[in-house]
């Protein structure tokens, strides 16, 4: 598991902010905040069908990456098949388990697909699961965390504070 | 990259936001929300003092115990003042019924406002008059002139048999008392009309007179019962899917053993209290099955009865009960009226034929082995260790009250329940779980019983009036195909007959010209003027002749009960409605009056009069005081709570619901004879039933007589091979009822694009289509489109499909079969063929997911 250090995050926030040029007068749509670059996974080690766990955007936030081995919307990799989400369900916040394909919820049985940016096909959510846009740096297959697409559950803001 | 636009940040309502509580909207759950609204332009601050939530937003919240607030939680909306106002709408921790859950329909109630910057914007705003062929925004003044001038022609004309209608009669959004009040007074005192029609069904009928025919009204239990049974049984009813919160947190707790230490609390002193077993009888494999059997299989019996067979199955059940000594015979002899219950020994349990006989007989019909019933009749009725009875709490819904001979499937459940004493007790009770919330308080209906089916007579070319009241027939009603094209020709005819100069000119101008005009054209056509009153331009709309926009949820206060436990509570307004949109029971009120005005012009001083009903109404709370004179006196005893209708609230106002909120009080309500004060119900029937004696009231179902002639015809010569599948319809999680809020929401149209079947991968596999491919699936009656969703739930040889959606029905193909003793349609059963019309669409499948809904390892 990786985890953002509380500097490392103060420095990517900051930097955000100061791109921005003043302090957010209102609101967009996500992702819409400064959110860190981090690395997150490498292509050479993931396998299919078995998650990687991270804390994205901040230590307190579980997220998940999974290789599914199918083209999925947002995938990345040469197979387009690499895909991050919240791992928090955006029904009441329970964390998700990574079961044959797609994400089950164990609190009120939600699932999401994610080959279909997190879609909710059943259960007691609303919402998609917020996806973790990636990018893979060719060379090396570093593969990066760029943001939130979402509303993490719990929070009113990705970003705390 | 995202599907839709999504936040990931929401505005935080400030301390002194304007605070309302509410009830969602949708099922019969009735799980209460609190809604926060203030101006846009200010903020909250996210320390506990600086939010109307009270909460620490620093801090991300605790899954489970925390505040849900998600961002269909969020919208903005326009207020009368001109300004724009934020509104959060989010689940209540202290109501008792959800504890801060709800399910994603509910989630969404927020989404569902009218913006004009969102797809609600179609929320109709004015009233709509057909001219020349075109909708044309007209005054309210001009529309009440118009109808009632319609109205009153056709009454003075022909009588009240020519003017039919189809209303809603439920509680929660689109309904409430004050709604149901006001159509009721003027349909019935104004008008007496009998050809209407209830919102989902074709004629003015109960769906349960098997039921209260034998004193016992459908909602008797509480939500602690579900918390307290021994055994659950889910009697064509997928609980999780259509009553989401009662499922997840009182069933599935009670499952799962969270509930023991409650049990302990009420059982008697020494009676077993262990996590609760259920009983599915349903069909389908569906996940209110599945779900149960993941967490412990052991306890999750399933039965799939062939198609229309329940109440045999549940006589049968009885049988083994009887036999085996399991009835409480105590409460037989003193609590029911022993002369019926020799009918029901003869025809229901027939104690005169052997039991091996019966049952193999019931195993023929249904399906079922008689080794699973046997242990179904263990599970409900086999007393527990030390002999104490068992309780069983056995909920039903539209498997049952939308199958074959309605009457009779009823009735046999609500005996099966009498038979083992399941009713009256904690941990017990029989009744329907419930489609959408209650609300239902009207002058009695003038008909007579059994009704007549107003979709048949209007189809037949009679009724020259008809009035649709927040409901879409053309999705929703059987045999829909013909009857759209019945109802399509029938305005088509009046609307063409309205133009002057033998059908070459325009239409009169003058309002009381225009109805001269229609009363002309609808005496030598078989023309039809219809008025379709709703939220949205809905499918019935389209042919609609007048057009009237109705207020929605939230935009003006109602009141409502929840089905699973009678709560009454009030469902405070918190925006204002779109344009010149009204409450239902304004515009009843009002045509009321332009009535009795054309009368009064006419001298006719007395009708006019019965016309006037809502003179006095400013205030929905006048509405609701109107409506609870219909009750009757209700200062009785706490064991006569069962002489009273179900829904009675006399002595409540809105100042009491005001105090109580979410809290509530469960109808019937009483006034204690000693205190003066009203009191809830929480049980029904813990005393007597509700009948003149207070005695249970037997009945003898009919023998297994085969299918009706609607359906039988298709195993009949050639037919049998073309229409080889049996097809059954239902609900998705997903969506409320015709989506008519849902089509606007991008969550919901990416997830279900298309109406849909599901297909059983033997069946796939010979038809040659995979989830995702496009179907049609056609009879005699009709035929529908839909996309393929290959799953396990249906058995080969049986196909499901949604019941509707907002691009297509499966009513289409639903026999015009009603049964005889209550004008109930079968929608759930009939035979259809199956073409493959292409692949998944590309963007579809793109989108889409077609995962298995019922399948959680
Ligand atoms: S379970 Fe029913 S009442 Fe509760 S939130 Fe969902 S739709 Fe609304
Ligand atoms: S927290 Fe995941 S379904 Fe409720």
């Amino acid at each position: 598991m990786m985890a953002l250090t509380r500097r490392q995050f103060v420095k990517a926030s900051a930097s955000g902010l100061a791109a921005l040029g003043l302090a957010r007068a209102g609101f967009w749509f996500a992702p819409s905040l400064p959110y860190a670059s981090v690395k997150v996974a490498n292509l050479a080690n993931l396998e299919v069908g078995k998650p990687v766990y991270f804390s994205y955007p901040d230590a307190r936030s579980q997220a998940v990456l999974v290789k599914l081995g199918t083209r999925a919307i947002g995938g990345v990799g040469p197979d387009r098949d690499v895909v991050a989400f919240s791992a928090s369900c955006t029904h009441m916040g329970c964390p998700l388990q990574f079961k044959n394909g797609r994400f089950v919820c164990p609190c009120h049985y939600s699932m999401f697909d994610p080959a279909k940016n997190g879609e909710v096909y059943q259960g007691l959510a609303t919402e998609f699961l917020p996806q973790i846009p990636l990018e893979v740096v060719p060379q090396s297959g570093d593969v990066f965390a760029k943001g939130v697409e979402g509303l993490i559950w719990g929070r009113v803001s990705n970003l705390l504070g | 990259m995202s599907l839709y636009n999504r936040r990931d940040e929401l505005p935080i309502p400030p301390a002194d936001a304007e605070t309302h509580t509410t009830v969602c909207q949708y099922c019969n759950v009735g799980c209460g929300y609190n809604v926060y609204v203030w101006p846009v332009g200010r903020m909250g601050g996210k320390k506990p003092n600086e939010n109307a939530f009270g909460v620490d937003l620093t801090q991300p919240q605790p899954p489970l115990t925390g505040l849900s607030y998600t961002e269909s939680m969020h919208t903005t909306v326009t207020k009368k003042d001109g300004r724009q106002y934020h509104v959060v709408v989010v689940p209540a921790r202290d109501s008792e019924i959800n504890r801060g859950d709800y399910s994603t329909r509910g989630g969404t109630n927020a989404l569902t406002a009218w913006s004009e910057t969102r797809g609600t914007r179609e929320r109709l705003k004015y009233p709509l008059l057909r001219v020349g062929d075109e909708f044309q925004v007209v005054s309210w003044k001009t529309a009440f002139q118009v109808l009632s001038g319609v109205i009153k022609g056709v009454l003075d004309r022909y009588g009240p048999e020519e003017l039919t209608a189809k209303a809603f009669d439920h509680g929660g959004g689109g309904g409430g008392f004050e709604n149901n009040y006001g159509v009721g007074s003027l349909f019935f005192t104004g008008l007496g009309m009998k050809y209407v029609a209830i919102h989902n069904r074709p004629a003015y009928n109960s769906e349960v007179w098997g039921s209260r025919d034998r004193g016992v009204h459908e909602l008797n239990y509480s939500y602690e019962d579900a918390r307290l049974a021994d055994t659950i049984v889910l009697w064509g009813a997928s609980t999780f899917e259509t009553a989401t919160v009662f499922y997840i947190e009182h069933m599935l707790n009670n499952f799962k053993g969270a509930t023991v230490g409650e049990k302990k609390a009420a059982f008697a002193e020494g009676e077993p209290a262990e996590p609760a077993r259920m009983v599915v009888i349903d069909p389908r494999k569906t996940s209110s099955v599945t779900i149960p059997q993941s967490i412990d299989a052991s306890r999750v019996l399933h039965l799939r009865p062939n198609l229309g067979t329940d109440y045999v199955l549940a006589n049968a059940l009885a049988r083994i009960i009887w036999e085996k000594g399991w009835h409480d015979e105590s409460f037989i002899q003193t609590r029911t009226d022993l002369a019926t219950f020799e009918d029901y020994k003869r025809k229901s349990l027939k104690l005169y034929q052997p039991l091996d006989e019966v049952l193999s007989e019931a195993e023929t019909i249904t399906g079922i082995s008689r080794e699973a019933m046997e242990k179904a009749a263990a599970w409900i009725a086999k007393p527990k260790a030390g002999g104490h009875l068992r309780r069983s709490l056995i909920i039903y819904e539209k498997g049952m009250i939308w199958n074959m001979k309605n009457y009779d499937q009823i009735a046999s459940v609500v005996q099966l329940a009498v038979l083992t004493h399941n009713i009256g007790r904690p941990g017990t009770g029989c009744g329907r779980q419930g489609g959408h919330q209650e609300g239902y308080v009207r002058p009695p209906y003038p008909g007579d019983r059994p009704p007549p089916n107003v979709d048949k007579y209007i189809e037949e070319g009679h009724g020259k009036f008809y009035w649709v009241i927040g409901t879409d027939p053309y999705l929703s009603t059987p045999n829909s195909q013909y009857f759209k094209k019945r109802i399509h020709a029938r305005t088509q005819a009046l609307t063409e007959a309205l133009s002057l100069h033998h059908g070459r000119g325009g239409e009169p101008g003058d309002p009381e010209a225009l109805v001269e005009r229609i009363l002309e054209a609808l005496d030598v056509t078989d023309g039809l003027f219809m008025v379709v009153q709703d939220l949205y331009l809905t499918h019935v709309a389209r042919d609609a002749h007048l057009v009237l926009p109705a207020a929605g949820w939230g935009e003006s206060d109602i009141t409502s009960i929840n089905c699973n436990s009678r709560l009454l509570r009030l469902y405070e307004k918190f925006m204002d409605p779109p344009g010149e949109a009204k409450p239902d029971w304004w515009i009843m009120a009002q045509t009321g009056l332009a009535i009795a005005q054309r009368y009064r012009e006419e001298g006719r001083e007395q009708d006019a009069k019965r016309f006037e009903f809502g003179k006095n109404w400013k205030t929905p709370e006048d509405v609701f005081l109107a409506g609870a004179r219909e009750f009757p006196d209700n200062r009785v005893s706490e064991a006569d709570e069962a002489t009273l209708p179900a829904e009675c609230y006399k002595g409540i106002d809105y100042a009491f619901l005001k105090k109580v909120k979410l809290k509530g009080i469960q109808t019937p309500v009483r006034i204690d004879p000693k205190t003066g004060k009203p009191v809830g119900t929480k049980r029904r029937y813990v005393y007597r039933f509700g009948t003149p004696d207070g005695k249970f009231k037997w009945y003898g179902t009919d023998d297994w007589e085969g299918y009706p002639e609607e359906v039988a015809k298709y195993f009949e010569g050639e037919r049998k091979s073309r229409y080889p599948f049996w097809l059954t319809t239902g609900r998705s999680q997903l969506v409320w009822q015709t989506m008519y809020h849902d089509k606007y929401l991008p969550e919901k149209m990416l997830a279900l694009p298309l109406p849909y079947v599901e297909i059983h991968p033997e069946d796939a596999k010979r038809l040659g289509v995979k989830s995702g491919d496009l179907v049609e699936v056609y009879n005699e009656e009709g035929n529908g489109n839909f996309m393929v969703y290959v799953s396990d739930s249906v058995k080969p040889g049986l196909i499901f499909a949604i019941m509707y959606h907002q691009r297509g029905s499966a009513n289409n193909l639903v026999s015009g079969y009603t049964d005889p003793k209550t004008t109930i349609p079968w929608y759930k059963g009939t035979r259809v063929a199956v073409r493959k019309l292409s692949n998944g669409l590309p963007d579809l499948m793109q989108s889409a997911s077609t995962r298995p809904v019922n399948d959680f390892e």
